[in-house]
């Protein structure tokens, strides 16, 4: 299930999903729209735009608010021109998981989009890798990230975006013992708690990130 | 009867007068006739009276009835007069009727005297009785009109609507005695009438008994009631009416003092009698003609002469009668002593005059200030920085209370365009306007008796005083120091006065300008930010978003392009859609610094966070806002953090910042404080300019606290309602 008010840039995201295997079951211009077609006919995915009309601000997260309260099977992938942490934060925060929110750029990396809808249909949840690195690189005045070691830095990128840790030891070829340790080393050096749920771990690392 | 005639009179007075002033077309015969009557009544009735009292004096002279001549003649004459000259008073007609009425009783009472005179000499006059009976009777009535007709002086009205019940009781008793004296001769004997009453009615033992029992109370109300209510008046009146009642009220004190004097020194009412016409003649000048003569230093010389008088007669009494008593002399002309009491008057009458003169002048025109007193007054009233109106106005009557002036006008300009800015008394008080057109000095003192004095201030004409005291009284040497201090004074205050009003009229002009300024300033920044807020969203919804789908064309075409085997080909379309997704990512950034699309969908506080997360140092953010604001306030706060972040990675050194935000008391609070090195004064230039420019066309303000070494504070307050 597609959302978007550009006409175009939604016939073009069909039909690179549609190229990827994927079944498109219907496209929306508007929340209404959208929400009549998911009621009919609920999708695994339904990917939206964050803003559109009437206000063209945040429409689109009250549009997947109102999705999740009529199904909780239906993942929601939210695409926006720009990424911000809040948002992020409160996607987390609202859905337990099956959500992601990612820059719409990322449509044309066939392989990781393709990827990134099917982890938010399982139920994983997808940040988008650009606004994970800005919160990485930020500076901080007693940075508890500097006590991480570069690879340690990467896996908790890779968390932050919502990877679980089989996924993440296909993306940095090491093995799953490894990367268990690293993750149980990051959380260590950070205070952070334990936690198996991939969502609340994203969670856990995203607010650790903002603070 | 005559109260009902004179009532219709008065009230028949008004229309003729509405009358006048609508100016009807000629020949308009409807309305020409009662106009033409109007016209013709004062005289027919001025002509009746004058045959009643001449014929009553063809009778003979009669002591006890001449003062009702008199008055009949006087009061008519008078009321038509005044009528004449103001065809709408109501207090002329009322006169007439006075005089018609007194007219009446006069020659009824002529005609008894002259019954009872040849009665004695055996000839009868024709209807004796009848014309005496109409002579007497209406006294009650007639006394209780004189007394309307003075309590109705100078409009013909009563003073207020609650004295309409002290004259209903008036007409009530006056009525009841009027009515027992047509019945019964109860007032011939007081009047020695030798004439019979024409009615012979049972009972008069009985009606002269009440009636004496009830005639004196009645006569002192009817006195007593005109008195109150002329000195209710006087109290009350200002401005004309004063001048009118003062008038009035000299012409009866001094009518009083003659039948006092002519009572006492001559045993003779004669005196007071002639003294009637007096009032009469009073009241009419005071009616017509009261702006034409002051009565005031008239009141003042008598005050004095009377005074003096008193004085040396006593003296001389006590010194002639008491002195010679004293040391034995016999009572009877001693020319040592007239000479001892001559001299002593001679001796004293100076001193005592001036003191005399002093009470008076104090009793007539008020407490006059001391010369110090003057000047203080008016310095405070210069320090008390005033509306320059009241300010020439206070001046005005400073002066005029200082040196005891009758009339000061203040003048104000340069020679030859002299302008009257202000006068006392006030003109409202005075009747006539103050001149407008300008003069030269010359020009003012032009009549001679006016005092004129050039106000010169730093050696430049700034106006000019003039002053005209009482008749018969001059400047005397001190008042001449006082007014020339008060002149001296006067060129300040006309020099503030000036000053102040060019002030205020400068300072009206900028302020408009101001205005006008900060609105075209609000204007223009709300544009600006307007323009950034369409390029973003143009930016995002056109731009990017066809990139967007241009980059899945791309991915479809590389697709399309390893499927047929052409990996070539494949790698270079791959190539070119991860430039454009650079591309789209330089694209955000730049849409981004236009202006934040976060700011415009979540607010301040979100767009504020965006703004730390992407600082190149570590930022402590605490904001807390609540609300949603203005788009202008909101716009101008981030573009300030944004700013002073900039600034602080840029040039501070600094290792960290803070930023607060707080909405407290309809204001946005945000700082941004730094630990680096201070002293940004210098080097933040065109920006914190910028920044101070666009929070000053939201009446904001911003403050840059950058000791050396000590780290920058920058703080912006912006009023958000």
């Amino acid at each position: 299930m597609l959302a978007d008010d550009a006409v175009l840039f939604r016939e073009g995201t069909a039909r690179v999903l549609i190229e990827a295997g994927f079944e498109v079951t219907g496209q929306a211009g508007d929340v209404v729209e959208l929400l009549d077609l998911i009621r009919r006919d609920p999708p695994a995915v339904a990917i939206i735009d964050i803003r559109m009309p009437p206000g063209h601000s945040a429409e689109g997260i009250e549009a997947a608010v109102e999705i999740r309260r009529m199904s909780t099977d239906v993942g929601l992938l939210l695409l926006s021109q720009h990424v911000e942490t809040h948002h992020a934060m409160r996607l987390m925060t609202e859905f337990q998981g099956g959500v992601g929110y990612l820059l719409k750029d990322r449509v044309s990396d066939l392989a990781t989009f393709a990827s990134d809808v099917r982890r938010v249909a399982n139920g994983d949840c997808v940040i988008d890798p650009e606004l994970v690195a800005r919160l990485v690189d930020k500076k901080r005045a007693d940075d508890p990230l500097a006590d991480l070691t570069e690879r340690e830095r990467s896996v908790l990128a890779l968390m932050a975006q919502g990877r679980s840790n089989s996924a993440l030891s296909a993306e940095l070829y090491l093995s799953g013992k490894t990367i268990e340790a690293h993750v149980r080393s990051i959380f260590m050096k950070l205070n952070l708690p334990l936690d198996a749920g991939d969502h609340r771990r994203v969670l856990a690392v995203l607010a650790f990130l903002r603070s | 009867m005559t109260m009902e005639a004179s009532f219709a009179g008065t009230r028949s007075g008004r229309p003729a007068a509405d009358c006048d002033a609508h100016a009807d077309p000629p020949g308009a015969s409807h309305d020409g006739r009662p106009r033409r009557a109007r016209r013709i009544a004062p005289g027919a009735l001025g002509l009746l009276c004058a045959a009643l009292v001449i014929g009553g004096f063809s009778l003979g002279v009669h002591l006890p009835n001449l003062h009702n001549g008199l008055i009949a003649a006087t009061f008519t004459a008078v009321g038509v007069f005044v009528v004449a000259k103001r065809p709408g008073n109501r207090e002329g007609w009322l006169f007439i009727a006075t005089g018609l009425a007194h007219a009446v009783m006069f020659f009824g009472r002529q005609y008894g005297f002259a019954a009872a005179a040849t009665n004695q000499q055996g000839d009868v006059l024709p209807g004796a009785a009848w014309v005496t009976w109409v002579g007497v009777w209406p006294l009650p009535l007639v006394l209780v009109l004189s007394g309307v007709t003075l309590m109705c002086f100078p409009d013909g009205r009563l003073p207020s609507p609650r004295w309409r019940l002290v004259v209903v009781v008036m007409v009530a008793a006056g009525a009841l005695l009027s009515l027992a004296s047509a019945l019964w001769p109860v007032e011939y004997a007081e009047n020695s009438l030798a004439v019979s009453h024409p009615l012979q009615v049972g009972g008069y033992e009985t009606a002269q008994r009440l009636f004496n029992l009830m005639a004196p109370p009645s006569y002192l109300l009817f006195q007593f009631a005109w008195a109150a209510c002329v000195i209710v008046r006087l109290r009350r009146a200002e401005g004309d009416e004063a001048r009118q009642l003062r008038w009035f009220v000299y012409a009866v004190a001094m009518g009083a003092a003659t039948m006092a004097v002519g009572l006492v020194a001559f045993g003779s009412a004669i005196p007071g009698v002639l003294a009637v016409p007096v009032v009469a003649l009073a009241a009419g000048v005071a009616i017509v003609k009261y702006r034409l003569y002051d009565i005031d230093p008239v009141i003042n010389k008598t005050l004095v002469v009377g005074g003096m008088a008193a004085i040396i007669t006593t003296g001389y009494v006590a010194v002639v009668v008491g002195f010679g008593r004293l040391v034995g002399v016999e009572p009877g002309p001693n020319p040592l002593l007239a000479f001892a009491a001559t001299a002593l008057v001679a001796i004293a009458f100076e001193p005592a005059r001036r003191r005399v003169q002093r009470v008076a002048d104090r009793l007539v025109y008020g407490n006059r200030p001391s010369p110090y007193e003057a000047l203080a007054r008016l310095s405070t009233q210069l320090s008390h920085g005033r509306q320059h109106a009241d300010l020439f106005s206070g001046l005005a009557s400073t002066v005029a209370d200082g040196v005891g002036a009758a009339e000061v006008t203040l003048w104000v300009g340069a020679d030859e365009e002299l302008v009257a800015v202000a006068s006392w008394p006030p003109p409202a008080d005075r009747g006539s306007q103050i001149a407008t057109a300008p003069r030269t000095l010359a020009a003012l003192g032009r009549d001679g008796r006016t005092h004129v004095r050039p106000i010169v201030h730093q050696g430049r004409l700034r106006g000019g005083v003039t002053l005209t005291k009482a008749p018969g009284h001059e400047l005397t040497a001190s008042e001449n120091r006082l007014l020339h201090d008060l002149v001296a004074q006067a060129g300040l205050v006309i020099d503030n006065v000036g000053l102040g009003v060019e002030l205020q009229h400068r300072l009206r002009e900028i302020s408009v300008q101001a205005a006008e300024l900060q609105a075209a300033a609000k204007r223009i920044v709300t544009a600006q930010y307007e323009a950034r807020r369409r390029i973003e969203r143009d930016l995002h919804d056109g731009a990017q978003q066809r990139l967007v789908t241009m980059a899945l064309s791309l991915q479809a075409v590389s697709e399309r392009a390893a499927a047929i085997g052409d990996q070539t080909l494949a790698g270079k379309v791959e190539q070119a859609r991860l430039q454009l997704s650079e591309a789209l990512a330089e694209l955000r950034v730049m849409a981004r610094g236009i202006h934040p699309a976060i700011l415009t969908q979540d607010g301040l506080e979100a767009a504020l966070g965006f703004l730390t997360e992407r600082a190149p140092l570590p930022v402590q953010l605490d904001v807390c806002l609540e609300r949603r604001l203005a788009q202008d306030v909101e716009a101008t706060a981030y573009f300030v953090v944004s700013e002073a972040l900039t600034n602080a990675a840029k040039h501070s050194g600094a290792s960290s910042i803070a930023v607060a935000g707080r909405l407290r008391d309809g204001r946005l609070w945000i700082e941004v404080t730094d630990n680096g090195q201070g002293g940004a004064d210098g080097h933040w230039g065109s920006g914190l300019q910028g920044l101070s420019d666009r929070l000053a066309t939201l009446s904001g303000r911003l403050t840059v606290d950058s000791p050396i070494g000590g780290g920058t504070r920058l703080s912006a307050e912006i009023p958000c309602g």
